[in-house]
């Protein structure tokens, strides 16, 4: 346990012109302020955004579906020709309402479902739902 | 006729403001209904509820794994803490302790999300205040920090970095180097907000001997954390009951006697250099092993099942946070109730603001520190 | 020669009445011109000013370095739909903000402006007792944000108000106490010390040196008239959401945030005419206002720092510092100004 110590009593006025200044001086230093779409900050690795879909790999097991804390994940039927997607389901995601909690990541057992660092996903409002084909293409292919 | 003389009644001489949930300096969607004599709070009351998401109940429909999104949006300044607290229950309940190297990890985000609340509050207590540049100081710091989250976690506030014996993913060398080369550089900008603030007279003049909290009117309204500890009462989970590895840490909790505004405003700052002591500390040691208990696998995560009942606290940069958990055996918890601190460091302030001046009014809510996500939940 | 000679002699072949009429009315619409100016240059300066001492960059789209970001600003304010609270009162709701912008105009066509090259001098009033219609037309400001905070029917207005009246009463008196040392030392020297014209030619050194603690008191005084922090109770963003001018929206809010800046820039000018020598100084020559211009901008770069860098004052304590300290530093001022007009005849 320590106790906290006042701090020591300026002269008055004297303190306030000190604190004034040091706020003043900030004026030389460079502002940190980044300008977004012409520069871009440095993502990190594990910087995830937005979901993307291996359509060969997904098994349809629905676990992701179950695991969205949001439920922003359910299954769709999809015809296509997967041998191990034998009922042929496989998610889509809501963006409107995802959290990006990477638990459907986590959870997927063949790693079909999986996060990139993809995170400039404006929409019209009523286009937030990706289906599983549009979840497997890069974010400009898909139709806004 | 009989005309009521309402000159005579001084108990109407009072005018009814309703102050909020869109106002500047409320924090978000706090209502407060005030009774004013002039410039004079004769009487305050707080009304929540604005913000209440159901986050409770929303826990009870959903996995054990799932929780933890709803922690982290609960006290969304600070949510390492939060995440730290339901595990803290989450693991008793289900019989999964984490590994060591885990728990060394948990310690060092925990400590700098608090460092990350802390700031976000000193910058908005200069804001209650009118000062407008304080603010972006502290946000600066701040995202330091978050950027250390990003590194680590993939996301800035909302992490779900902890997860159910363990952490999502371990911690590599260069996020030890950042987190080592922030806790170098973190302590001399401290020192300079710090400066801002307390070399000001005005600043001074409008926090000391504003808002007493008496330590018995503080126990008896459940008040914790530093607004405790400034009340001049040593608690601190951390040191009572320690949880993780905090036993092994060197640290010390700040206290104040003075008991008013200026107090609560030192105790964080203190907190803020004791939780930078703790990191350095934690880093070096940070044992090599597993990040994960094998019983927790990813593709276990929703066939976890746990059974009884567990009340596990922690410290939170708010107060004591307590997460009371019931499990009947199925893979959902079966009750979910949080203990939050705010909301009971709120429930004070009709006290505190007691006949005084409008403006002290707001200095006093501000060094409350309310997050209306944690206090609405 | 100066410019409203300038324009009389222009306007001289529509005989004597009608050209001075005309001149008047042109020097006028220069002043307001300048004033606006200045205003929008004020705005910028400030939010640039802002955004770097915070470490940001400020206003930077519209226009090269955002140039034309106030342009835009305006524009927008006056293409907004101005709302009406329904209980108001009404001719002193839609008066309030004419007053407050009217006050500043005022103030600005009074004050000396000292000589630019071959344009000359942009005073517009040449009376003999323009110091007193000066504190006059600076007296009508807080009128206009009384009726304001009156007439628009809520609350936090009305505790505005309130605080407004509070805070103007403890700060006018010292300030005048201060205003009258430096009459009272111009008086040695010439017959007519209420002139603006004179009391600033007199200075043989700026009377800030001599009366330090009157510069002080009187800049005090002068920031708390355009009310900004410290000194902004009556409109304090986090308690009372903007005080008086809440039910502003539209042009009618945009007057009275220009009168805030307007009213900033005003009291650098007043300053650094009364006691940093106005327009005199070390080669000035025809280039006083130039002179004029760097003083009072310097004095706006330090009240954006005070206003960036210092928490709120609570009303009762600005009410205590006004009577208890302001009020009889001014007096000590007075004692000393009196001393050196006998003594030393400075």
């Amino acid at each position: 346990m320590i106790e906290v110590k006042e701090p020591k009593k300026e002269v008055p006025l004297i303190g306030t012109i000190k604190a004034i200044a040091s706020v003043g001086k900030h004026i030389f230093q460079k502002p940190v302020t980044l300008q977004y779409p012409e520069e871009r900050p440095n993502y990190p690795d594990r910087f995830r955004y937005r979901i993307f879909l291996s359509l060969d790999d997904c098994v349809g097991c629905t676990l992701c579906e179950q695991v969205c804390p949001n439920r922003s994940i359910t299954m769709q039927k999809v015809n296509r020709d997967n041998p191990r997607n034998k009922r042929h389901i496989y998610p889509d995601v809501n963006f409107g309402t995802c959290t990006v909690c990477r638990n459907c990541e986590e959870i997927c057992p063949t790693d079909a479902i999986y996060l990139t660092h993809t995170f400039e996903l404006a929409r019209t409002r009523n286009s937030f739902t990706y289906s599983p084909e549009e979840l497997s293409l890069p974010e400009d292919e898909v139709i806004k | 006729m009989v005309v009521p003389d309402t000159a005579q009644d001084t108990s109407k001489d009072w005018v009814e403001l309703n102050i909020g949930p869109q106002h500047p300096s409320t924090h978000g969607v706090l209502r407060l209904k005030v009774k004013l004599d002039g410039e004079i709070v004769k009487d305050v009351e707080p009304i929540i509820g604005y913000l209440h998401r159901n986050a409770e109940k929303l826990c009870e429909m959903d996995y054990y794994c799932d929780a933890l999104v709803y922690f982290d949006r609960m006290d969304y300044v600070g949510a390492m803490n939060m995440e730290l607290g339901y595990l803290e229950a989450a693991e008793k309940l289900l019989g999964i302790p984490p590994p060591e190297r885990a728990q060394w990890i948990r310690v060092v985000m925990a400590e700098l999300s608090r460092i990350a609340s802390h700031l976000v509050w000193a910058g908005a207590f200069g804001l209650d205040l009118g000062m407008l540049t304080p603010f972006f100081y502290c946000f600066i710091e701040r995202e330091k920090v978050l950027r250390i989250f990003t590194a680590v976690s993939g996301s800035r506030q909302q992490t779900n970095y902890m997860s159910i014996g363990g952490v999502y993913q371990d911690i590599d060398d260069q996020i030890i180097y950042d987190i080592e080369q922030f806790t170098e550089e973190f302590p001399k900008k401290l020192e300079e907000i710090f400066n801002t603030f307390v070399k000001n007279d005005i600043f001074i003049s409008r926090n000391k001997g504003i808002g007493i909290l008496e330590p018995e009117v503080a126990i008896q309204y459940g008040v914790t954390g530093p607004m405790l500890r400034a009340s001049g009462i040593e608690y601190d989970v951390r040191k009572a009951e320690p949880y993780l590895v905090y036993d092994k840490i060197n640290f010390d909790i700040p206290v104040s006697y003075k008991k008013d505004n200026l107090a609560r405003f030192l105790v964080r700052f203190e907190e803020m250099r004791q939780s930078v002591k703790i990191i350095k500390q934690a880093i070096k040691k940070i044992p090599d092993g597993p990040y994960f208990n094998p019983k927790a696998k990813k593709s276990l995560m929703i066939r976890l099942r746990g059974e009884g009942e567990v009340y596990a606290r922690t410290e939170s940069s708010k107060g004591e946070f307590g997460v009371y958990l019931v499990g009947d055996g199925g893979v959902k918890p079966y009750r979910v109730h949080v203990r939050s601190p705010a909301l009971k460091n709120l429930s004070v302030l009709p006290v505190l603001a007691k006949d005084v001046m409008i403006a002290d009014l707001f200095a006093i809510s501000g060094t409350i520190d309310l997050v209306f996500g944690e206090v609405d939940r | 020669m100066n410019v409203l000679q300038r324009l009389q002699a222009f306007f001289a072949i529509l005989g004597h009445y009608p050209s001075y009429i005309l001149a008047y009315f042109f020097e006028t619409l220069f002043m307001i011109i300048f004033v606006t100016v200045m205003l929008i240059v004020m705005i910028y300066l400030f939010r640039k000013y802002m955004a770097r001492v915070q470490l940001r960059i400020g206003p930077n789209r519209v226009g090269k370095f955002g140039s034309l970001q106030l342009i835009a600003d305006a524009l927008k304010l006056v293409g907004k739909e101005s709302i009406l609270p329904r209980k108001r009162d009404d001719l002193p709701y839609r008066v309030a903000p004419i007053v407050v912008f009217l006050g500043l105009i005022m103030a600005f066509a009074i004050i000396p402006y000292g000589d630019f090259y071959y344009i000359g001098s942009l005073t517009v009033t040449h009376s003999n007792v323009s110091l007193l219609l000066l504190f006059a037309a600076i007296a009508i400001m807080p009128i206009g944000e009384v009726l304001a905070g009156v007439s628009s029917n809520n609350k936090y207005a009305v505790i505005g108000a309130l605080r407004g009246v509070a805070k103007d009463i403890s700060f006018e008196v010292p300030m005048m106490m201060s205003v009258l040392a430096l009459v009272m030392m111009a008086s040695a020297r010439t017959s007519e010390p209420l002139n603006l014209t004179n009391l600033i030619s007199v200075q043989s050194i700026p009377y800030g040196i001599p009366q330090i603690i009157g510069l002080g008191v009187f800049f005090i005084a002068m920031v708390a008239r355009a009310s900004y922090s410290p000194f902004d109770m009556s409109e304090s963003d986090s308690e009372l959401v903007s005080g008086h001018s809440i039910e502003y929206s539209g042009m009618r809010f945009g007057m009275f945030y220009m009168g805030m800046f307007g009213s900033i820039f005003l009291g650098s000018m007043i300053v650094s005419l009364l006691y940093l020598g106005g327009y005199n100084g070390p080669f000035s020559g025809d280039a006083g206002f130039i002179y004029l211009l760097i003083k009072a901008m310097i004095l706006v770069i330090i009240s954006f720092t005070i206003w960036l860098s210092v928490p709120r004052i609570r009303i009762d304590k600005f009410v205590n510092m006004g009577w208890k300290y302001l009020l009889p530093a001014a007096v000590i001022n007075l004692v000393i100004a009196g001393i050196l007009t006998l003594g030393l005849s400075l």
